[in-house]
């Protein structure tokens, strides 16, 4: 095969749309930022406020992950199965779906139509628009999920009884996880919001809308967190010249993502009294569980990272550290997003126990933890994805490696300076979801550097993301260069039989499902008995 | 790898699904409901306790079940407070109320204090009475004739009388107060109704009749009161003890407004 990706208009629109979207939602964050620190004066209309909170969320939680999945997606059907993606027409068409639904949803917020942050917040209702344009996106991503089932069957029928490459067998883990977790905001949007948003109903039960939305909310972390993870094991080990420690050590990740992430969104809901403690028990228990894929990878990754060592000369126990390629930007950035996973995890062993979540619930700490794991630990692996993909999408080279390390550095050092005092300010007890603070109270006063720091972080990532697309912008345009083969990492021992389980989806699948019943089940139909509702609030010009 | 490997990870994975969710499930519906307060409950009602159901009081919930659901929606205005045209209003027609809650929202009784209360709690509650979602002597026909106005009037008035000295909360406050009780589904009374912190809607607590904070908490638990949406503060009513139920009444009662 040619060593340009076939699909690659396709992918590059995915991606390119994905990183316009990234930048401008940057943008609103860090206006959010300055706005409230002490370096601006109040924000006029607290509406312009919450406006910009919605489009940051929506193009953050929506838009760009599920455009950087479903491109990384295309390409590792491409790349990894070695066949031309079957369904390119239903390709485009989803794309198509997903940017006039983001579009839609997008302009509605900005024209003031729908203040209700991306988690929605019912009985809060806002223009009908918005809710159908997240829609058209989900839906528009499922039909990605589509594809990538269908692609993996067909090449299965061609190659009977092979295992499936490692890049697929996770990629369509992922796919998988999507489908299902976003049916939680499907059901909420569909059953709830949108008929009290188009006028058919007038009251809307707020406490199973939270419930519904925590189904989704928990779970869709992962789903972001899947093509960082995918980097993890098939770029990184290839890219600082390692083996990837063990294949079936990855697919028990991927797979144990796939059964933990859903039955846990509970703990989003701890101070809510109308769910059970029960529930809040079995939420938190599971949730801890959630660690045990994550602890693998760690372990894997880092175990493959000391091969690539000591295949380079290092050695003592920890000497090899030294012979590791600290100017390669993947071995910079892997370790970037460690530590910020370490810490964004240690963070998050807080939010999840049920009794000390109380300490930090609603607070910036909060918004602190899932920066730092979200544009932390996980976006700095979807530059290290464009970076690495970049020639083979657009046949031009990557040359200025300096600029690269500076992106990286700057992203890391950025993240670090914005979410740290958040958490600090959380546990000085400071709200999230604040348009202002008035610094001249002086318990408030010594909150106020936390804001300016915030700003100050925040505008280093802003930096960090103008080089990133001037990077690809440069290579896009620049000079051609002589590609080889794409290729993943390479386990240690060569992958002849995987475990059948290891290899299909079925039983995680099942288990799956058959948690997020055991889970939700009750809950929900302890709501619905309830049988209360309130009056809808709406959100309009 | 061995021939049977395959079957095997996905049985033993299974297993170990199962047994965290069997640990999880003893734990979270048996082994924790049964410390603490509601000791007496038999481990079915536990059991529902720990799942949310708010509703095991014999008899009581169903006999007395309102068909009316609570249903406000409070006019942004009122965050805003009252013109003094308003307020002045609102005095006059307070002038029925003062037999019971005094003639400067203090009532020096049984009934609420509903000076400096929240606006939108006044509003709140009163609609509820009109309306048949709350029942209560003769709450219910005082609030019949009551105009939307008026209504917003006599909230206004009642958030514009002075409050005593506020105070911030003090580290002697109950437990429940401060930090609540995780584990029977208690978040923090003060987290809500002051003095740590302060949600809309929720009303403010300081001050107000022993009598009247425990007999409204007992209304909760038992169902007879049910106007809080999503069973909210009926589910954390229910988690009380008698003691507990007494504890956090006194210490309201005994805080300064």
């Amino acid at each position: 095969m040619s060593a340009v990706i076939k699909a690659r208009h396709l992918i590059l629109a995915h991606f390119w749309s994905a990183f316009v979207v990234f930048f401008a939602a940057i943008l609103l964050g860090e206006w959010q930022m300055v706005v409230r620190s002490p370096m601006h004066a109040w924000v006029d209309l607290p509406e312009h406020y919450y406006r910009a909170v919605t489009g940051h969320g929506t193009a953050m939680a929506y838009v760009f992950p599920t455009l950087v999945a479903m491109g990384f997606g295309y390409s590792i059907v491409e790349l990894a199965l070695k066949q031309a993606l079957i369904g390119l027409r239903w390709a485009w068409f989803a794309f198509g779906l997903l940017a006039v639904g983001a579009l839609m949803a997008v302009a509605t917020v900005a024209a003031g139509g729908a203040s209700v942050l991306y988690t929605f917040y019912p009985p809060l209702v806002g223009s009908p628009f918005y809710y159908i344009g997240v829609v058209m996106v989900v839906v528009g991503s499922w039909i990605w999920v589509g594809l990538m089932a269908v692609n993996l069957h067909a090449w299965r029928k061609a190659n009977p009884g092979l295992p499936v490459p490692l890049a697929m067998y996770a990629a369509t883990a992922g796919a998988l996880l999507w489908a299902w977790t976003a049916v939680g905001a499907a059901l909420e949007i569909l059953l709830q919001i949108l008929p009290v948003a188009l006028g058919f109903k007038d009251r809307i039960d707020a406490g199973l809308a939270r419930v519904l939305f925590s189904w989704t909310l928990h779970a869709i972390v992962y789903f972001w967190l899947f093509p960082t993870y995918i980097a993890y094991y098939v770029i990184v080990p290839r890219a600082i010249g390692g083996r990837l420690y063990s294949d079936v050590m990855a697919r028990l990740a991927f797979v144990l993502f796939l059964v933990f992430s859903m039955p846990i969104g509970v703990h989003h809901l701890f101070m809510d009294p109308e769910v059970g403690a029960g529930f809040k028990y079995v939420h938190s228990v599971f949730t801890g569980m959630v660690a045990i894929p994550t602890l693998l990878t760690v372990f894997t990754i880092c175990a493959s990272v000391e091969i690539a060592a000591r295949l380079r000369g290092g050695h003592g126990l920890v000497g090899w550290l030294r012979a590791l390629p600290w100017n390669n930007p993947v071995m910079l950035a892997v370790t970037f997003s460690f530590v910020m996973l370490g810490l964004g995890g240690a963070g998050g062993l807080i939010n999840m126990s049920y009794p000390l979540d109380s300490t930090i619930h609603n607070t910036q700490w909060v918004t602190g933890h899932f920066h730092l794991i979200f544009a932390g630990a996980i976006v700095i692996m979807y530059f290290i994805i464009a970076y690495d993909l970049w020639p083979h999408l657009t046949g031009g080279a990557l040359r200025n490696f300096t600029m690269i390390r500076l992106q990286l550095w700057l992203w890391f050092i950025g993240t670090l300076v914005m979410t740290l005092p958040w958490h600090v300010a959380g546990l000085l007890g400071m709200p999230r979801r604040m348009a202002y603070f008035d610094y001249s109270n002086p318990t408030i006063a010594p909150e106020a550097w936390t804001v300016t720091a915030a700003a100050l972080g925040g505008a280093m990532m802003v930096a960090s993301v103008v080089l990133f697309l001037w990077v690809l912008y440069r290579a896009q345009r620049g000079r051609r260069m002589v590609l080889t083969a794409y290729r993943f990492s390479v386990p240690v021992h060569p992958v002849l039989v995987v475990p059948a389980p290891l290899n299909g989806f079925a039983v995680w699948v099942a288990l799956m499902v058959g948690l997020t019943i055991a889970n939700y089940g009750v809950p929900i139909f302890h709501l619905l008995s309830l049988k209360t509702s309130v009056p809808a609030v709406f959100s309009r010009e | 790898m061995s021939e049977d490997a395959p079957a095997r990870i996905g049985f033993k994975a299974t297993l170990v699904v199962i047994a965290v969710g069997a640990f999880a499930f003893t734990m979270g519906f048996y082994i924790l409901p049964s410390n603490g307060a509601g000791a007496t409950d038999t481990i079915w009602q536990r059991m529902c306790r720990a799942a949310g159901f708010t509703r095991t009081s014999p008899g009581s919930a169903s006999a007395l079940a309102s068909p009316v659901f609570t249903s406000v929606i409070v006019p942004k205005d009122l965050y805003v407070g009252g013109t003094a045209e308003q307020i002045g209003h609102g005095a006059t027609l307070a002038l029925r109320c003062a037999v019971c809650h005094g003639a400067q929202g203090v009532s020096g009784g049984d009934a609420p204090d509903l000076a400096a209360q929240h606006p939108e709690v006044i509003y709140k509650e009163l609609l509820d009475y009109q309306r048949g979602a709350r029942t209560g002597g003769v709450m219910n026909a005082m609030a019949a004739s009551l105009s939307a106005d008026n209504i917003v009037d006599l909230a206004d008035y009642y958030a514009s009388l002075p409050p005593e000295n506020a105070v911030l909360m003090s580290m002697n406050a109950p437990a429940l107060v401060r930090v609540g009780d995780p584990m029977r589904n208690i978040a923090p009374c003060g987290s809500c109704h002051g003095t740590v912190d302060h949600k809309k809607g929720a009303p403010s607590l300081n001050g107000q009749p022993y009598t009247y904070l425990n007999a409204q908490l007992r209304a909760f638990a038992s169902g007879v009161r049910r106007n809080d949406a999503n069973a909210d503060m009926r589910s954390v009513a229910r988690g009380l003890s008698d003691a507990d139920t007494v504890l956090v009444a006194k210490y309201y009662a005994g805080t300064p407004r």
